[in-house]
């Protein structure tokens, strides 16, 4: 018994060295985070100087425009119940062989938006900072997702989108 | 289990050196470690936060204890209960269909599935064998 507790001792002094370590060491940034920066998200504009966000209004006028490629970056399934017009699915929160060729082979100063579920969902900023490492200049990221987009009563398609 | 002492030893400069690489390169890039964390989208922008900041530390504490061989039990203790957290997440982010980044080895992450969890199965085995190996009798 006095053996567990002292395992049990030894790994509570670890957690305590940890959050030490990490108070820290992360002092600025905890700092930061304090004053109000990353409520929203953890994006830092300045790191990804080809990526911005848009609404809803920038959006639809691309997307009607008919010129800019629409990514969507949520799981198939939810694809596959709806989406914009013409938007290929990338669902994307990171995992490394999403970005296929048919992406990868565009010119890189091309008009991209990205979207997903909308509210507080992740993975379009997460798809638009995977773009931005690959080179591409000008990346939109419509923070209103899907969401905003059927409030609207904007056009949707149904399917896979794979022709 | 394993009772070798040098199959422990091997263990323990294994498992200790995969905890402090992947610590350390968590630590590097805390927001894009926090953004990891909320891709799984269990927890809110502050415990995010707080847990991309916190977590790296014990990944690298740990593993410098067990290497060291210094509290290397609690070590293993820590080691094997944050392995059991990953290994559950994953599954119920499998279960939820998310496609996320693991999070876990930094650029050498991948998504989140069934090779995470075998991955994580094995170094919680390592993990077992040390935190039950028999303690030394003094002479």
């Amino acid at each position: 018994m006095s053996e567990a507790r002292r395992v049990l001792r030894q790994a509570l002094a670890i957690g305590a060295l940890g959050l030490i370590a990490a108070a820290a060491v992360h002092f600025p940034l905890i700092k930061r985070f304090a004053r109000g920066e990353f409520k929203e998200s953890f994006f830092q504009a300045a790191e990804y100087p080809g990526v911005r966000m848009i609404t809803l209004a920038e959006a639809e006028d691309l997307w009607a425009a008919g010129e800019a490629l629409v990514l969507d970056a949520r799981a198939g399934s939810f694809f596959a119940q709806g989406h914009v017009p013409r938007a290929r699915n990338i669902p994307a929160a990171g995992s490394g062989d999403a970005l296929s060729r048919e992406i990868l082979d565009r010119p890189r100063d091309m008009t991209i938006v990205v979207y997903c579920e909308g509210g507080a969902c992740q993975s379009s900023l997460a798809l638009a900072k995977r773009l931005h490492d690959e080179g591409f200049k000008d990346i939109r990221v419509f923070s209103g997702g899907w969401e905003e987009w059927t409030k609207a009563g904007l056009p949707e398609e149904k399917g896979d989108g794979q022709e | 289990m394993v009772r070798n002492k040098t199959v422990l030893l091997a263990f323990r400069l294994v498992l200790g050196g995969l905890f402090v690489y992947a610590g350390a390169v968590k630590v590097l890039d805390p927001l894009d470690f926090a953004q990891n964390i909320r891709n799984y989208d269990l927890v809110g922008q502050s415990l995010s936060l707080i847990a991309a900041v916190v977590l790296p530390w014990l990944e690298i504490l740990s593993g410098l204890f067990l290497i060291a061989g210094v509290w290397k039990r609690g070590a293993a203790l820590v080691i094997s209960g944050l392995l059991v957290f990953f290994v559950v997440l994953t599954v119920v982010t499998m279960i939820r269909g998310l496609d996320v980044d693991c999070g876990c080895f930094g650029a050498l992450s991948r998504k989140a599935g069934w090779s995470v969890i075998l991955e994580d199965l094995a170094m919680l085995y390592l993990g077992m064998c040390l935190l039950f190996q028999k303690r030394r009798t003094s002479p």
